[in-house]
């Protein structure tokens, strides 16, 4: 009971501040929830594509839970999320000449996710090594990320017909499968799943994982107990850019086929609040991707009745994040001091020393 | 004793407690004109209270406090600026980015209104400089400077104010032999001129190179206040640590073999500055090995280094694999207080294979192990997946004591593992680790606290200036 309560009470304030923020953009609100739920979970399309929109939140969301448990304040999931796409990318044209389809596939799978975890680990070690913070470094990577995709899109990896600046479109035996030709549903919807199980068996259950945890929430003390802080930092950084890239090499073999320089659609930075609003748990993480998901193919649907489309699935992001994360979290800070000032006038006032 | 009518600053009867500890008990001192008044004490004799008094920033429960024969202004350290009160802090007030001439600007902006005007400040110190002897570059950054360079900006500043009375918190702790010769050639010119100067201190010799009167505490109670003429150093060390209590026999351990050696072991702390200096140390297993001495003499360089959490040299160094370590600061090191009590246990078995033997841990077996530990060391909890943070400090304590011993290390390493535990916890704490020993443990006690030392201790050194000194 004690932890449902809470949930419930984010679950509620997601869907007031959903309500809220129709309300504020002048919209009739019955009607444009109606037009919400139908575009995400009226019918088979909506479903397929809320979950294939909350495919790239959640994985990426998990990365962010695993660097930010570790202490490591990745803001370069949209980098890493690219990188990931790349490196897909790129192991594809390698291997399409030479290799059956299924290889190709968890090839690209693979190196993807490699990709996303050495471009986040290298942020790691930048701040483990150098003192650059990864919340610098891993924002600045972002745009040297875009900027090699954009390079490589143009150049090295760019289509056979070298009109546009895309890669090659998969073949579609090399794509994941697709359960509904239909819909946009592809197999690489169930790896939000697996990989909310595999994150939190790695943070709750393994030994790395308690390392990790200990180390992000104080440093020292992990250094007291010995253990090797340095080491553990950037493997949390490899963990969360890997699932990051994971999420963007999905979009590539599942949705989209090719990459483009608009691959990102900020999946990396929504990752964050997503997380956040999780309350930096694996399956909190999954509900709130989910959620976000939903929002995103309804505010899609939305936006073919009214003027208004996805841009209130950032309003209420922010609203949620501010309300149910930095708010509380404010006003804690504000009780502890107030009531601190209490006990001090009430006790020997003005104790500077010992 | 008699004292001239003309004392500048006059406590009398001084009281003051933080909850039911009496930091001060009745405590009077006058300070003269044209005198050095060293306070003296050891560790948690009231000297911080009583120099926070007399800064104004502590305020007293009862007794007086008079400036020139008037109440003084408790509790308003900005209006003692006023009475001619200025302090010299231990720990330096300065920013390391500003050049000199802006750390001096800080007091006293020396323009007119809002405007900075470090131009007139700059004269004012040069002069001041001048007049102490001292060549100090005033555009230089202050964290470029070396520390007794640091220290005579500190002071400069607080003269800036042109104070009658200059208080100084152990200002020799930083300082090199020649650089406290050069203070206290300062501190003399400074009296010259007519001024009090308060010098908290604890080391003797410095208090018979220099001090005219000297006020002794001793766990918060005056022990004597007396002109040095009147005294002598044993005397004085007497007064200061009172009776020495007889050690208590220990138990005989089986006299092992040494688990630990280190010789010529240099460690720099945390400013670069060479805190231990080529110490040689040895413990044996199954002995308590005792290191005392004021903080900041190179101890916790000391444990650290010996840990392996702290880069160091050393001509020969032999160290078990495995090394307990119980940190002195239990929440900043020891802990991860938003974790469970159950993680911040588990954070000292990760070799335990029984608890797991590969990557991950074994939940059941775990939780029984936790149950145990927590059984086993009488700690008192709710749950043990609640966060540590919502136990008590000796719970707190208890919980690294158990994870540390529960691995039977070779080797503890305990720094000060009862400071702020109360009676009955800290009697825990001690009986555990005496059983370590007894189970063949060597460890490692430093503590600033005799009694503990002696209590544990099969032989105690002196940690001093990072340098050991065998005592018993």
């Amino acid at each position: 009971m004690k932890k449902v309560f809470p949930i419930l009470a984010i679950a509620l304030g997601l869907v007031l501040s959903l309500v809220l923020t129709l309300f504020a953009f002048g919209l009739d609100v019955p009607r444009s929830l109606g037009l919400i739920f139908d575009g995400a979970l009226g019918n088979r399309f909506g479903l397929a594509t809320a979950l294939v929109r909350s495919t790239p939140l959640v994985l990426a969301g998990l990365g962010m839970v695993v660097a930010w448990r570790a202490g490591m304040f990745n803001i370069g999931g949209e980098g890493q999320y690219m990188m990931g796409a790349l490196g897909g990318a790129w192991i594809a044209q390698i291997l399409i000449p030479i290799a059956p389809a299924p290889v190709v596939n968890i090839a690209i799978l693979l190196v993807g996710t490699v990709f996303g975890a050495l471009f986040a680990a290298f942020a790691g070690w930048l701040q483990v090594s150098r003192g650059v913070q990864v919340v610098i470094s891993t924002i600045l990577l972002n745009f040297v990320a875009f900027e090699v995709v954009n390079w490589a899109i143009r150049g090295p990896l760019q289509e056979a017909k070298r009109q546009l600046p895309q890669t090659q479109s998969l073949p579609d035996a090399v794509m994941m499968m697709r359960f509904d030709p239909q819909t946009s549903l592809h197999s690489g919807v169930i790896f939000p799943l697996i990989a909310v199980g595999v994150v939190w068996v790695f943070l709750f259950v393994s030994k790395a994982g308690l390392k990790l945890r200990f180390v992000g929430d104080n440093q020292d003390a992990g250094k007291a107990n010995q253990l090797p802080t340095g080491r553990i930092q950037i493997s949390a950084m490899a963990w969360s850019g890997g699932l990051c890239g994971l999420a963007g090499t999905i979009d590539y073999v599942g949705l989209v086929g090719h990459l483009g320089s608009g691959h990102a659609q900020n999946w990396g930075f929504l990752a964050i609040p997503v997380a956040l609003l999780g309350g930096l748990h694996p399956v909190g993480t999954l509900l709130s991707g989910l959620y976000f998901g939903v929002l995103f193919a309804g505010s899609e649907n939305l936006a073919r009745f009214t003027p208004i489309g996805t841009t209130i699935v950032y309003v209420i992001q922010a609203v949620a994040v501010l309300s149910f994360v930095a708010f509380p979290r404010l006003a804690g800070e504000w009780v502890k001091r107030t009531s601190a000032k209490k006990v001090a006038l009430a006790g020997s006032p003005r104790e500077g020393v010992e | 004793m008699v004292s001239p009518p003309d004392a500048l600053v006059e406590l009398d009867e001084v009281t003051k407690a933080y909850g039911k500890v009496l930091a001060l008990e009745q405590v009077s001192a006058r300070f003269f004109r044209g005198e050095i008044h060293c306070v003296l004490g050891e560790n948690g004799a009231g000297k911080s209270t009583l120099m926070g008094i007399l800064a104004g920033f502590v305020i007293p429960e009862r007794g007086s406090f008079m400036i020139h024969g008037k109440p003084a202004p408790m509790g308003r350290p900005e209006s003692m600026k006023q009475q001619g009160f200025a302090m010299v802090h231990q720990h330096f007030m300065l920013v390391p980015n500003f050049t000199v001439a802006e750390n001096l600007c800080l007091t006293n902006h020396g323009g007119k209104g809002v405007v900075l005007n470090p131009k007139s400040q700059t004269l004012v110190a040069a002069t001041l400089a001048k007049d102490l002897g001292w060549k100090l570059d005033l555009n230089l950054l202050v964290a470029d400077l070396p520390v007794g360079a640091q220290q005579r900006v500190e002071i400069l500043k607080a003269l800036m104010s042109n104070p009658e009375i200059l208080i100084l918190d152990e200002p020799t702790a930083v300082l090199s032999g020649p650089e406290v010769e050069d203070l206290f050639d300062v501190l003399r010119t400074l009296k010259a001129q007519g001024k009090a100067i308060i010098l908290i201190a604890h080391k003797l010799d410095e208090v018979m190179a220099i001090a005219d009167r000297v006020t002794v505490l001793r766990k918060g109670k005056l022990v004597a206040g007396a002109l040095l003429s009147e005294t002598n150093r044993d005397q004085l060390a007497q007064w200061m640590v009172g009776e020495i209590p007889p050690v208590p026999e220990l138990i005989a351990n089986q006299a092992g073999e040494e688990i630990l050696r280190l010789s010529g072991l240099d460690v720099r702390g945390d400013r670069g500055e060479l805190s231990v200096k080529g110490i040689s140390l040895a413990v044996k297993a199954g002995e308590v090995v005792g290191i005392g001495g004021v903080d900041g003499n190179g101890q916790i360089e000391l444990a650290e280094a010996v840990v392996g959490i702290r880069p160091s040299q050393a001509t020969l160094r032999e160290l078990p694999s495995k090394i307990g370590f119980i940190p002195q600061d239990r929440q900043g090191q020891g802990l991860a207080l938003n974790l469970s009590i159950r993680d911040n246990l588990l954070i000292g078995g990760l070799e335990d294979k029984s608890l797991g033997s590969g990557l991950f841990f074994a939940s059941q077996r775990v939780k029984n192990w936790a149950t145990q530990l927590i059984k086993e060391y009488e700690i008192k909890i709710g749950s043990p997946l609640d966060p540590v943070a919502s136990l008590s400090g000796g719970n707190q304590q208890k919980i690294i004591v158990s994870r540390v011993l529960s691995q039977n290390p070779p080797l503890v390493v305990a720094v000060n593992p009862t400071r702020g535990l109360d009676i009955r916890a800290a009697e825990y704490v001690h009986r555990r680790l005496r059983m370590a020993a007894r189970q063949g443990a060597g460890v490692l006690l430093i503590s600033t606290d005799r009694d503990e030392l002696t209590a544990l201790s099969n032989r105690i050194l002196v940690m001093h200036n990072g340098e050991l000194e065998q005592i018993s």
